[in-house]
């Protein structure tokens, strides 16, 4: 996965560009070879002439000779001529190679070299070899006529084409994730927190691939936390609006002349529930959207939860709340805040769902790696299906009038935030357990 | 000299907020004035020299902290901030930017009322010097050294931490008088008290542990909830 899209880029451009101009050279040089030699119906042509001359000249008739050689001057639009060359050693000896190899033009079916612009004198020897047939190659046999044309094709045209079409796929590769993840940007900013990309774009796997993760990644997140979000404040103004007509009807009613103390109570009782539920939904909001670490304190769990259930006695006299608490039960890495809250929060749960009379039981033990805590009550338990449903926020069971409100969805996210979770069982004889597992050893801060 | 416990100068600029507030507090006894804007209310501060300060930290004009920092450019007059976030964010946060409490909204008159005794106390405790300060305790069968921060019930010693010392000497002290939370926060832990926080109520929950373990009778140290704590 790692930079497959540079070595992607390698191949095509680099590997691709040398292999292109390299192929191009060779098609080049074998097309030049090629158009270099003589067309071999010219050949025969010009071997004929030369057996013509030689037989004209074999019979002694100079005149015939001379005028057939104009004739095919004038004809051919070029020079020729019978010639007899003799070279004599003047120091040394003529060695077989040399006369093997002597001529006094080019052979026919030797190459041209077509970047002379004269054309070369051709030579066809008698079939003695005792004199030659000399003629400059008639314009209509020079070969590679299309020589340049060819050239320009093969160093401009076909290179160009071939990059405009390399630059062309690679444009559609680079570009066709790019446009879906755009067109998914502008879906999402429409509203469709639904839209992902990745599985758009088949079996790809290099840098824009993981581009399309990012993007998912970031959709979900995101998608997810407006629609929370929008939940959340539409319950928010669900939660609030009882109140308030709760207030607004005292508020009526002590205009009609009520007991006045009364009605007071009830309004403070309101202002109280719905300023819990704003702070309440304050840092729950906090809590998810900056997901803060609160691990910087060492703290006694013990003289938190002493401090915590003495308010819940308090608070709930005709509850028994029984505590089984080592002396001293030491906890770093935590934050008494967040954990005292989160742990309020599931006792008073726990005591408002046990009926007056009823026990709750909080038990706080060591294992080898994390303080548990067990907190046990006797009220009517929760459907094995909600049991991971009640720690999120509002979350009601059917149409139960007390809800669960933010207390164990703050808490969930609390313990989180220290390090810990809470899980919801239900007990054999009945009632809820909520397990809360506090890691002793804080590992790290992550 | 007026006869009233204090003055405060309340900067709000929700009017009914700011009338009600003011309506309260004069029902409490303190003698109050007030502004709806940041400017004209920094005015007042530094040309009537209040006792304290109800500063809301958001105003039409000036930003409450803005008013802050002016202020203390002038005079340290004690300012509690009213603010809108959740407690445990502020104070995370840490936006306080030298105010000597803040109070999350909403709240109510017993909290601001509370808040501002302890304000107000310790900023009169620091300006008289307190004399000749006891340096022993002693109530039934429990005994408290203070230079040695000793605490034996029954002749026998009971080990205790500075802080813990430093709360029970204060319950002692005042005993029978309730200690609210604010106050104890100031004036022990030196530190502001915020809704969630449990310092204090661990330490008391340690020291009630320490002292019955030693034998004394744990009803001795009372919660007061929603007031404080007293020593009978």
């Amino acid at each position: 996965m790692n930079r497959r899209l540079f070595w992607k880029l390698c191949i095509v451009i680099a590997v691709g560009s040398v292999g292109l101009f390299w192929i191009i050279a060779r098609v080049a040089w074998q097309t030049e070879e090629r158009m270099s030699f003589i067309d071999a119906e010219h050949q025969r042509t010009l071997r004929h002439y030369g057996e013509q001359a030689e037989s004209l000249y074999r019979g002694g008739d100079h005149q015939t000779l001379e005028r057939w050689l104009n004739t095919l001057q004038q004809q051919e639009q070029t020079w020729a001529a019978v010639v007899q060359a003799e070279v004599r050693p003047l120091v040394g000896e003529l060695s077989p190679r040399f006369l093997e190899g002597f001529g006094l033009g080019r052979d026919v079916s030797w190459k041209i070299h077509l970047y002379f612009a004269e054309n070369p004198i051709m030579d066809i020897p008698f079939s003695d070899r005792s004199a030659s047939f000399l003629i400059q190659l008639p314009q209509r046999m020079r070969p590679g006529l299309n020589w340049h044309y060819a050239k320009l094709l093969l160093q401009l045209v076909v290179p160009l084409v071939l990059l405009l079409i390399v630059c062309l796929v690679l444009y559609r590769h680079l570009m066709q994730p790019l446009r879906r993840l755009e067109q998914a940007t502008r879906q999402f900013s429409d509203g469709r927190y639904d839209v992902r990309v990745r599985s758009l774009l088949g079996s790809r796997n290099d840098e824009l691939a993981s581009l399309a993760d990012t993007f998912d990644a970031m959709a979900e997140r995101t998608g997810q936390l407006i629609i929370d979000q929008r939940q959340r404040l539409a319950d928010m103004s669900h939660e609030l609006r009882t109140p308030l007509t709760r207030i607004e009807m005292a508020v009526s009613l002590a205009e009609q002349g009520a007991d006045s103390r009364v009605l007071l109570e009830r309004i403070r009782d309101d202002c109280n529930g719905m300023r819990q539920l704003v702070e309440d939904a304050l840092t729950l909001s906090w809590l998810e959207n900056e997901r803060p670490q609160l691990r910087d304190e060492i703290l006694d769990l013990t003289e938190l939860l002493d401090s915590i259930l003495d308010d819940a006695r308090f608070e709930y006299p005709d509850r028994r709340l029984l505590a089984h608490l080592p002396g001293q039960a030491v906890l770093a890495g935590s934050s008494h805040r967040a954990l005292g809250q989160a742990i309020e929060n599931v006792v008073r749960n726990a005591l408002d769902h046990t009926p007056p009379g009823g026990v709750v039981e909080v038990d706080l033990q060591a294992d080898e790696q994390a303080w548990q805590l067990l907190i046990r009550d006797q009220g009517p338990g929760v459907d094995e299906q909600w049991l991971e449903r009640i720690f999120q926020p509002f979350f009601r069971v059917g149409s139960e009038r007390a809800g669960y409100g933010l207390g164990l969805a703050l808490a969930q996210r609390q313990i989180r935030a220290t390090g810990g979770s809470i899980l919801a069982s239900n007990r054999e004889g009945g009632g809820l357990q909520m397990t809360i597992c506090l890691p002793q050893q804080p590992n790290g801060q992550s | 000299m007026s006869a009233s416990l204090a003055r405060i100068l309340i900067i709000e600029d929700d009017r009914t907020l700011c009338a009600q507030l003011g309506e309260l507090l004069r029902g409490q006894g303190y003698a109050t004035s007030s502004s709806n804007l940041g400017e004209a209310g920094l005015g007042m501060a530094i040309s009537d020299a209040p006792d304290l300060v109800l500063l809301d930290v958001l105003l039409p004009d000036l930003n409450g902290f803005s008013v802050l920092r002016r202020l203390r450019e002038h005079q340290q007059t004690p300012v509690i901030m009213l603010t809108a976030c959740g407690a445990e964010e502020e104070r995370i946060r840490g936006l306080r930017h030298g105010a000597d409490d803040y109070l999350p909204k909403p709240f109510n008159i017993t909290e601001l009322q509370l808040r501002i005794d302890a304000v107000l106390r310790r900023t009169r405790m620091t300006d008289s010097v307190r004399p000749a300060d006891v340096q022993q305790l002693q109530v039934d069968e429990l005994r408290l050294e203070r230079h040695a921060q000793r605490v034996t019930v029954n002749e026998r010693e009971v080990s205790f931490t500075p802080i813990q010392f430093r709360v029970l000497w204060h319950l002692v002290s005042h005993r029978g008088e309730a200690l609210s939370k604010p106050y104890l926060y100031r004036t022990v832990l030196e530190r502001d008290y915020s809704s969630y926080d449990r310092s204090l109520d661990m330490h008391i929950s340690r020291i009630r542990r320490l002292l019955g373990e030693a034998g004394l009778a744990t009803d001795r140290l009372q919660t007061l909830h929603g007031r404080g704590y007293v020593f009978q």
